[in-house]
């Protein structure tokens, strides 16, 4: 079971993210196997066990498309989470690096239990909130700085 | 007597080269949009990424792979120097240089 003060399970008591783990199914997935898409419908979430799934992006490489690495995620962390937010679609492509296993978690489930349980709704929710302010923060910190290069590159 | 009609003939030729120039002048400023501002118009197209930046030559015989590794390497580096800066930030912090 996950530990309360993992990623998704931050501030809940050890019976509350018992219980909100029993939601997910354990299933493993095989290095090199694809967890999901680039614009597959999200309708699930996934909590990382063990392993490493890596998230990726197509980048056209001298007329190729490539696959390009843009964060991986380790044991203990969330992915995934377009499963709660709309649209519901993902906009990574996700593939497992190594032989891993996963929660994986309906979103069909998880709403049903945040119905009945509003304040555990509200701890995973911000929880969720906290993974995707830190994911903008780095992207616009790295944006900013690749910014300042093409300035640099254009205006010497 | 001759120079009189040389004049004139010059004066003739000078008038005709003129009023073939005028035409086509007035002629190329009727086909032109109206410029409505007294600014000039941007001919480039919208690249500010630095679309303009040619790759070097020695960059097109680099396989494909390799780039890709470069880009990933990159892309790790830079994640986890956003990452310092996010823990400390600072505006000194924030275009930091690292060995890439």
């Amino acid at each position: 079971m996950p530990k309360p003060q993992t990623e998704l399970f931050r501030g809940l008591t050890e019976a509350e993210a018992g219980a909100l783990s029993a939601l997910g199914t354990e299933t493993r997935v095989a290095a090199g196997e694809t967890l999901f898409r680039l614009g597959d419908e999200a309708d699930r979430m996934f909590f990382v066990l063990r392993g490493r799934i890596t998230l990726t992006l197509p980048m056209m490489i001298r007329g190729s498309e490539e696959d390009v690495l843009v964060e991986e995620r380790a044991a203990g962390e969330t992915l995934g989470w377009s499963g709660l937010i709309p649209p519901h679609r993902f906009t990574l492509n996700a593939t497992a690096a190594v032989d891993s296993t996963l929660l994986v978690f309906p979103r069909a489930a998880l709403l049903r239990h945040f119905a009945v349980h509003p304040d555990i709704a509200y701890t995973v929710v911000r929880n969720v909130g906290s993974v995707i302010g830190h994911r903008l923060q780095v992207f616009q910190t790295m944006w900013i700085r690749e910014m300042q290069r093409s300035v640099e590159a254009r205006y010497p | 007597m001759m120079m009189l009609l040389t004049l004139l003939c010059m004066s003739f030729l000078t008038f005709a080269v003129s009023a073939v120039c005028l035409r086509k002048a007035l002629s190329e400023n009727d086909a032109r949009p109206e410029i409505k501002s007294g600014r000039p118009i941007a001919l480039d197209p919208p690249r500010f990424f630095a679309g303009d930046l040619a790759a070097p030559p020695e960059a097109t015989r680099i396989p494909i792979a390799v780039l890709k590794s470069e880009i990933e390497r990159h892309v790790r580096v830079e994640q986890a120097a956003a990452e310092s800066y996010l823990d400390v930030p600072t505006r000194e912090k924030l275009h930091t240089r690292y060995v890439n």
